[in-house]
């Protein structure tokens, strides 16, 4: 039996020994985080059989559940924890090439704990220990974002640390108020006795919890700070925020809205906030002239999309958004390692500068258009299934406002093709007057195995949907039924 | 009078984490944004204590015969306070690094005029 503990303890103690490892061997340093996650990927992926039948429960300190930090390896928790260390270890292949210099250690340190925190949060059952594990989390971030030390780094970083900080105050002051009310920090205890108390009581701290994981979740009035984030920070690093940091903010808000709160009523606001999300990020993208800054109000939209797929409520629905989110992070992650690679080649980020391109790097190319159409939702990729889903059960829900909802993701969705077209147009068929004879792509063996290994898993599971639709369905069933949850943790 | 005496921890944490975010909202200058935080995070730590804190309350130790659970200061939140202080160290000595490096690209810590990155 392997205990989920160990997918956060393996790479936590391996981002501290990374000094000791250092003086034995720079040069193997750059391997550690792969290690890491390719460790994580076997056991989450064994794990992942047994908890679609019952979840699994560790106790920390031998405390049982309401007293002790306890572990709830559930079908959610190991779908999002598989998903991490899958493109944890991809783009740490990606990093082999990619950063280079003095401070590598410090990257894989930061790295290591970035992926580690967000291992935390998505497998933990306390409250508590979900803020510090999220902590651990925003603070890698932040530094990760100013890593290179440039102006726009130093200013993006500093903007998402003030905001960042405000949403973790937030949090910390809802935890607070359930505290006082509860009497507890285990949030199957605090679950089961929600409906005991009056709603008012609770509503406060709920407030506070989904406005605080919001600003992390970039929804619409919140996510102010993640366009310059996401465009200053390394390419490696811009791929692990979109396709994972925020994802677990979202995957924080929807564990409080469902499991803790079970607050069914709330559920319409976040659906017209998921739509605005969506159309206003599509929107944004759409008139940038830089390439980062546009793949990160994407992600913005895409956030909104998964938000408004998942507050419908519906079994189905809820899968079709989970889909949504292994598409978006497998998509997104592709989309800024190629174009990071793309930008490091042409030495600027703007999209006009990448003329040419597809003659000069065929296959980076090649992996950007894949991303780019399985973003937009073309089948057969994996964004297709995943959009699909998601419309299907919108229209089924015959209401006046999803017809008017409905109108406005498929306008988004027009939006996001017009752009994504418009940057492959740019790659394909605007040569460079000046050099007719262009030069041979020489790209690392390790930049291109990554782009490579996302391209081939979009492309299998845009073809074979069914091979995880199992653990999405279970993962949606575990978000509904509340009461499974709570009765599992507390028998 | 009653209701300002029983709550006056809560309502003086509460004045404290809003006037930090007060001056986190209003003031242009890095160095008081920071400051606007330790203030709001003090706020939050006093407001996690007093969720655990009894008038003449003891240690949760049975040192003394006679002693019940009911005197008793409880501990949860003060472990709280106590994660929650390193945390917010860890936060602070980060923000105070970036300002640096922020002075040393433009010159100003004044968060009005540093605006390259924008919409």
């Amino acid at each position: 039996m392997v205990n989920p503990v160990l997918l956060i303890v393996i790479p936590l103690s391996l981002a501290f020994l990374i000094p000791i490892f250092a003086f034995i061997s720079k040069k193997i340093l750059k391997f550690i985080p792969f290690v890491a996650f390719l460790f994580n990927l076997t056991i989450s992926l064994k794990l992942l059989p047994r908890v679609l039948e019952q979840p699994v429960l560790t106790t920390i300190g031998g405390f049982a559940p309401p007293f002790g930090i306890n572990i709830v390896a559930g079908p959610l928790g190991i779908l999002f924890a598989t998903l991490i260390a899958l493109v944890g270890s991809l783009v740490s292949i990606y990093a082999f090439n990619y950063i280079k210099g003095k401070a590598q250690e410090k990257y894989h340190i930061l790295y290591l704990l970035l992926l580690t925190g967000a291992t935390g949060v998505v497998l933990t059952g306390d409250i508590f220990n979900l803020f510090v594990f999220f902590e651990i989390l925003c603070i890698s971030s932040y530094s990760l974002v100013a890593f290179f030390g440039d102006k726009a780094g130093i200013e993006s970083a500093v903007k998402y640390l003030i905001q960042g900080t405000l949403g973790s105050s937030l949090i910390l002051i809802g935890i607070g108020l359930l505290y006082g009310r509860f009497g507890t920090l285990n949030m199957a205890d605090i679950a089961g006795n929600i409906h005991s108390v009056h709603s008012m009581s609770v509503f406060v701290p709920m407030v506070f919890l989904i406005t605080g994981f919001g600003i992390e979740a970039a929804i619409f009035p919140l996510n102010a700070w993640l366009p310059d984030a996401h465009s200053s920070a390394p390419s490696s690093i811009s791929a692990i925020l979109s396709g994972i940091a925020i994802e677990v903010g979202l995957y924080a808000m929807v564990r409080i809205v469902f499991t803790l709160f079970g607050a069914s009523s709330i559920l319409t606001f976040l659906l017209i906030l998921g739509a605005l999300t969506l159309l206003i990020g599509e929107l944004c993208a759409f008139s940038q002239e830089n390439i980062k800054r546009m793949l990160a109000y994407s992600s913005i939209g895409q956030t909104g999309l998964i938000l408004f797929a998942i507050s419908m409520g519906s079994l189905s629905g809820i899968t079709g958004g989970l889909f949504q989110v292994v598409s978006h992070t497998l998509g997104k992650a592709l989309l800024f390692l190629a174009a990071g690679y793309m930008i490091h080649r042409s030495g600027s980020m703007n999209i006009s500068s990448f003329g040419g391109m597809g003659k000069k790097m065929p296959y980076t190319s090649f992996a950007f258009s894949i991303g780019a159409f399985s973003l937009v939702g073309l089948p057969p990729f994996i964004g297709f299934p995943g959009k699909f889903m998601i419309i299907k059960e919108a229209l089924s829900m015959q209401e006046a406002m999803f017809t008017i909802l409905i109108v406005l993701i498929l306008l988004a969705t027009i939006i996001e093709a017009a752009y994504f077209f418009k940057v492959i147009q740019v790659i394909y068929f605007k040569g460079e007057s000046g050099s007719p004879v262009p030069e041979k792509e020489i790209a690392p063996a390790g930049i291109l195995l990554s782009i490579f290994i996302f391209v081939a898993l979009i492309v299998v599971m845009g073809v074979y949907p069914g091979l995880i639709t199992d653990a999405l369905n279970a993962s949606a069933s575990e978000l509904l039924h509340r009461v499974d949850y709570i009765k599992s943790v507390l028998p | 009078m009653n209701f300002l005496s029983e709550n006056i921890y809560y309502i003086g944490a509460f004045s404290l984490i809003f006037i930090g975010l007060y001056i986190l909202l209003v003031k242009k200058n890095l160095i008081k944004v920071i400051i606007g935080f330790s203030i709001l995070d003090t706020g939050i730590y006093l407001f996690l204590i007093t969720i655990g804190y009894i008038a003449d309350g003891t240690a949760p130790i049975f040192s003394k015969s006679g002693l019940k659970a009911d005197r008793m200061v409880d501990p949860v939140p003060q472990a709280l306070v106590l994660t929650a202080i390193v945390i917010g160290v860890a936060v602070l000595a980060l923000a105070v690094s970036l300002a640096v490096r922020l002075y040393g690209h433009y010159g100003t810590l004044n968060l009005r005029k540093i605006k390259e990155q924008r919409w």
